[in-house]
């Protein structure tokens, strides 16, 4: 995410006018080639976000069509109760361990296993179909496979014997979350290496060949040749991660039987499900939804300062 | 590197048998006549092995009714994304114009937003305002322009060597041909992962179709399957049996495409065919 | 990237421009709507035996009435179904009847605007009250309207598998369950025996509609009929409220019932030797498990026909969207009648909420000996709490719940009147 393209390395010969003329082009150009996603986003998203934004500054409920009934306006007084709301704050705080160890672990894991993955020769196929398995299976089979594993007779436990934890994994308050962070990054991970793998695609192998005539080892070659040449796609894939993992909900909802143990595995998404949904209080719902979305940009915006910054 | 090969073969070797061992799990589980969690379990015994988790599936599904409406609403959605995720990509990364920030903005805005969010709202859009209930386009529209795929195909578009647009527009090509002839072809991978992704989004999904579907024959495969989990699971044998069999019949599909297409996710060397 | 953050502030700008024109929208039906007759759309519940119940209702209907045909269609059980009423209310494409209606719910689809008052028809009130009896009270709306028809009840009890009581040694017959002493002994019995791995197992997880299958049974039953919430306060916390709250902490502190989600059903994979459940799970027992049933435990050991316990009802809206209510209301009248009632309780198991039931239907219990019982236990139930904030009053209660008795944390009392200070503010607004 490089802040503007530069224009390429060019225009010597071409006198400025033609310049002009192309830039222009090219400024309707982009908006044409824009428009079809444009109007999509304008159509599907733009009239539900507005909605729920209102929403969240009254206290608001649905209302079959043509009901009419009294909305108090709240103004900010839902962000605030949010603010406060001791299960919004754990639920907030639950999310950011859920980041700090899904996000980095699927940094690291994938890029790794991209390039193995990359520079293997021999059952290449196998691999990368079992590598895509969890990402392509819907999750409310594979949190069944999970359940059976990870409770506590499961078969992890088992073969763990007496290291096995008790209480068990996704019922223990200290190891909900981190079981959930370890299985959203499993169940994820092939995406991000996809993204890898078509990334590594465009390092020049000469870099590599350089390199091993320098007597690089492997870690060398990986670190000076593999990690810069993939920047961008690191940024996005830590983008990706963030985003997904801001908005958890299927994982806690199905894994740990709506947030439990005692709300220690509970994400903000699934608050606003239980507020908003189950029990009535979309405003309030929407109010702890905004807040998501402008902690989730603020992560995502540091994010990219940082990766801008060090490229 | 005889000792780096040997390393890199393990590594990879644990990585693959962490990833197929749940899913090798799902499969052997929903062979099971009783549930078995010991570690016996997880190989299969003649004894307790059967089929009849997939023929009550069958008894009570129309797979292939089910198989065929998922194929349209996922087949929409790819062929929607690829056009117009890939023109937008396009435009966001190789043309410059004012206005590209905020559009990459509105498409990252899009996905920062949970569903659960706008849910009922966009319901109350698609059902009444535009009158979709109970139709293919009420389960395409909000799906039709993955953003995701937006953004990977901004990303790939990014990284192509700036050089060759400015000598095909030299050439005379028009931004049309430019995107058709020279950049399509040279992000064919990230193609595929576009493809693929998109694919598997309305593959997977249950919510929205199922808000918008009350017709047994409108609903895709994964809505089908969940209503069968939640009604059959509790009077069948072995409902767990019941559930993962399920999610087999799900995956299977995908699993099957996926094999068969997966030479081409990696195409050959890119650089080969550009200079830098 | 200066322009990305403008547009976000544009776009929610936006946001707050187009929802100004959110508002409107057609009139309300008008009254004629009650009295309009025609075609209309229902839905049943899509476990086999309610699909096939429903569509032979569906079906005897139709060819009586040419005119006015049904098109029935199914909705999962459980409670993805309330979420998808709810937002078709909020669309206008509710369908005319819900058969399978959970009480839990009623109260924020009538704040929605969603249900027809049953009332405002001419003989709405005396129909449901000459069904149904007292117990229909129970049903009745703060405004004293019915927006839900009292269809039918599960009404809860202890199931036990008879082989696993005596493989540990317990009465398979006459297992002595009644007390909550004597309740324990036998579970703990069980575990010691290793008959089972847990003498019962109630799901430990942090749903609100959990609280209805373990500790409003018995709170039922210890404080003779009372719901958790009376005339706007809590009652839950009690004297009885701390003896069942109590008595399940002890279950859970010994291990005698997990505190893991299980896949499937425990008792009918033998994993626990007791359940507590209604008779519709009957039907997933058969060929399984060797059950007998029991009313639930109390403190002083009551006799069972002094047990309350919850209902689990499941009852029928009628829905605003509905063009033709005159006949929904017809319909709905059709598919509660002594016969389809009958029709109900024989293919499904479930207790239609009718007064005198066992002697409306003598031969289906003089068959089925076994319904019996249930048959008995129906005629005293007790409902979750009505109004728009049932939901919101159980996840507190559940929230407390988990902390306090399944994972045993803090002071059981004090849990408790937290919770119920709460949930006196909910009430209160």
């Amino acid at each position: 995410m490089t802040s503007a393209v530069a224009p390429a390395a060019t225009t010597g010969t071409r006198p400025v006018s033609e310049h002009q003329r192309h830039r222009r082009r090219q400024g309707v150009l982009g908006w044409l080639f824009s428009a079809p996603y444009l109007v999509y986003v304008a159509v599907i998203f733009a009239y539900p976000l507005g909605f729920a934004i209102y929403m969240s500054l009254y206290d608001y409920f649905f209302t079959a069509p043509g009901v009419n009934v009294v909305r108090p306006f709240l103004g900010v007084r839902n962000y605030t109760r949010a603010l406060t709301d001791p299960a919004v704050q754990r639920a907030f705080l639950n999310v950011g361990e859920f980041l700090l160890i899904n996000v980095p672990l699927t940094v690291v894991l994938s890029l790794v296993l991209a390039t193995l993955l990359n520079q293997v020769v021999h059952a290449r196929a196998f691999l990368r179909v079992s590598y895509y398995l969890p990402y392509l299976t819907a999750s409310v089979a594979v949190v069944g496979v999970w359940l059976f594993l990870f409770s506590g007779s499961g078969l992890v436990n088992q073969l763990l014997g007496p290291l096995a934890p008790n209480p068990s994994w996704l019922v223990n308050e200290r190891l909900a979350m981190p079981s959930i962070a370890l299985f959203v990054t499993w169940k994820q991970l092939g995406f991000y290496i996809l993204l890898y793998l078509a990334a590594l695609q465009n390092v020049g192998k000469e870099l590599y060949e350089a390199a091993a005539t320098d007597g690089a080892t492997w870690w060398q070659s990986f670190w000076n040749v593999t990690v810069p040449g993939v920047r961008s796609a690191t940024v996005l894939v830590l983008l990706l991660s963030t985003i997904v993992g801001a908005n958890l909900f299927t994982e806690p909802y199905l894994l740990t039987g709506g947030g439990g143990p005692n709300g220690a595995s509970a994400s903000p998404v699934l608050v606003m499900y239980q507020q908003g949904i189950e029990q009535g209080k979309p405003g309030y719902a929407a109010a702890i939804g905004v807040l998501l979305v402008a902690f989730t940009l603020i992560i995502a915006w540091l994010q990219n300062r940082f990766g801008s910054e060090r490229g | 590197m005889r000792v780096g090969t040997v390393v890199r073969g393990i590594l990879l070797g644990l990585g693959a048998f962490a990833f197929l061992f749940p899913f090798y799990y799902m499969v052997i589980g929903s062979l099971q006549r009783e549930p078995d969690q010991t570690v016996a379990g997880a190989f299969p015994h003649p004894a307790n092995l059967t089929f009849a988790n997939y023929a009550t599936i069958n008894d009570r599904v129309n797979l292939l009714g089910s198989m065929a409406n998922s194929g349209i609403f996922a087949g929409a959605v790819i062929v929607g994304t690829v056009v117009f995720g890939a023109l937008a990509g396009y435009a966001l990364a190789i043309l410059a114009w004012r206005g590209r920030g905020a559009v990459f903005a509105l498409a990252l805005l899009v996905q920062v937003v949970p569903f659960q969010l706008l849910m009922v709202p966009l319901y109350v859009m698609i059902a009444r305002n535009y009158g979709l209930a109970d139709n293919y386009l009420g389960i395409i529209l909000p799906f039709v322009i993955n953003s995701t795929a937006v953004i990977i195909f901004r990303q790939y578009f990014l990284q192509l060597p700036r050089a060759i647009f400015e000598a095909a527009r030299i050439d005379g090509a028009s931004e049309w041909q430019v995107l058709t002839r020279v950049a399509l072809p040279l992000i064919r991978p990230a193609l595929v992962t576009v493809v693929l992704i998109t694919f598997i989004g309305p593959w997977n999904e249950f919510l929205w179709p199922f808000l918008v579907t009350k017709r047994a024959d409108m609903q895709p495969l994964a809505v089908s399957l969940a209503n069968y989990i939640s009604n059959v699971a509790n009077s069948t044998a072995n409902p767990f049996g019941a559930l993962l069999a399920g999610a087999v019949v799900l995956a299977a599909p995908v699993v099957v495409l996926f094999i068969a297409f997966q030479r081409y996710f990696v195409a050959s060397d890119l650089s080969t065919g550009v200079k830098e | 990237m200066h322009g990305a953050w403008k547009v976000l502030a544009a776009s929610m700008g936006l946001g707050l421009v187009l929802s100004g024109c959110s508002g409107g929208g057609s009139p309300a039906p008008a009254n004629s709507a009650l009295t309009a007759h025609g075609p209309i759309n229902i839905w049943y519940s899509n476990n086999e035996q309610e699909v096939a119940w429903g569509k032979a209702m569906v079906e005897a209907w139709n060819s009586a009435h040419p005119d006015e045909k049904i098109d029935g269609q199914e909705i999962p059980a459980g409670k993805t179904s309330e979420e998808v009423i709810g937002a078709a209310i909020t669309a206008g494409t509710a369908p005319c009847l819900v058969f399978n209606t959970a009480p839990s719910a009623v109260g924020q689809f009538q704040r929605q605007g969603g249900l027809v008052n049953l009332s405002s028809f001419p003989d709405g009130a005396s129909y449901i009250e000459a069904r149904t009896a007292a117990a229909a009270d129970q049903y009745k709306a703060e405004d004293g309207g019915y927006y839900q028809l009292p269809w039918k009840s599960n009404p809860v009890m202890i199931f036990y598998n008879k082989d696993l009581f005596a493989k540990a040694g317990l009465d398979p017959d006459k297992p002595n369950l009644s007390t909550f002493d004597d309740f324990l002994a036998a579970a703990r019995k069980i575990k010691s025996s290793g008959a089972a791995k847990y003498a019962i197992y109630p799901a430990p997880t942090s749903e609100f509609f959990q609280t209805q299958f373990d500790f409003m049974p018995l709170y039922a039953a210890e404080s003779g009929g009372k719901q958790i919430v009376q005339d706007g306060k809590a009652t839950f916390n009690d004297a009885s409220g701390l003896a069942v709250a109590n008595f399940w902490k002890t279950i859970y502190s010994e291990g005698l019932a997990g505190k893991e989600t299980v896949q499937g059903d425990a008792f009918a994979t033998k994993i626990s030797a007791m359940a507590i459940v209604g008779p519709w799970a009957i039907a997933s027992y058969k060929g399984k498990v060797n059950w007998g049933a029991v009313p639930v435990p109390t403190s002083a050991g009551k006799p069972a026909d002094q047990i309350y316990t919850f209902s689990d009802a499941k009852n029928v809206g009628l829905f605003t969207a509905c063009k033709n209510q005159g006949t929904a209301w017809d319909v709905l009248k059709f598919a509660t009648s002594t016969d389809q009632d009958g029709k109900l309780l024989s293919t499904t198991g479930q207790m239609p909420m009718r007064q005198d039931l066992q002697k409306a239907y003598p031969d289906f219990f003089a068959k089925n000996t076994a319904y019996k019982q249930f048959g008995d236990q129906a005629a005293r139930t007790v409902e979750v709490p009505g109004g728009p904030h049932t939901v919101e009053v159980l996840q507190t209660l559940r929230d407390a719940y988990t902390k306090a008795v399944i994972s045993g944390e803090g002071d059981l009392q004090q849990a408790l009147n937290d919770a119920a200070s709460k949930v006196d503010n909910i009430l209160a607004g």
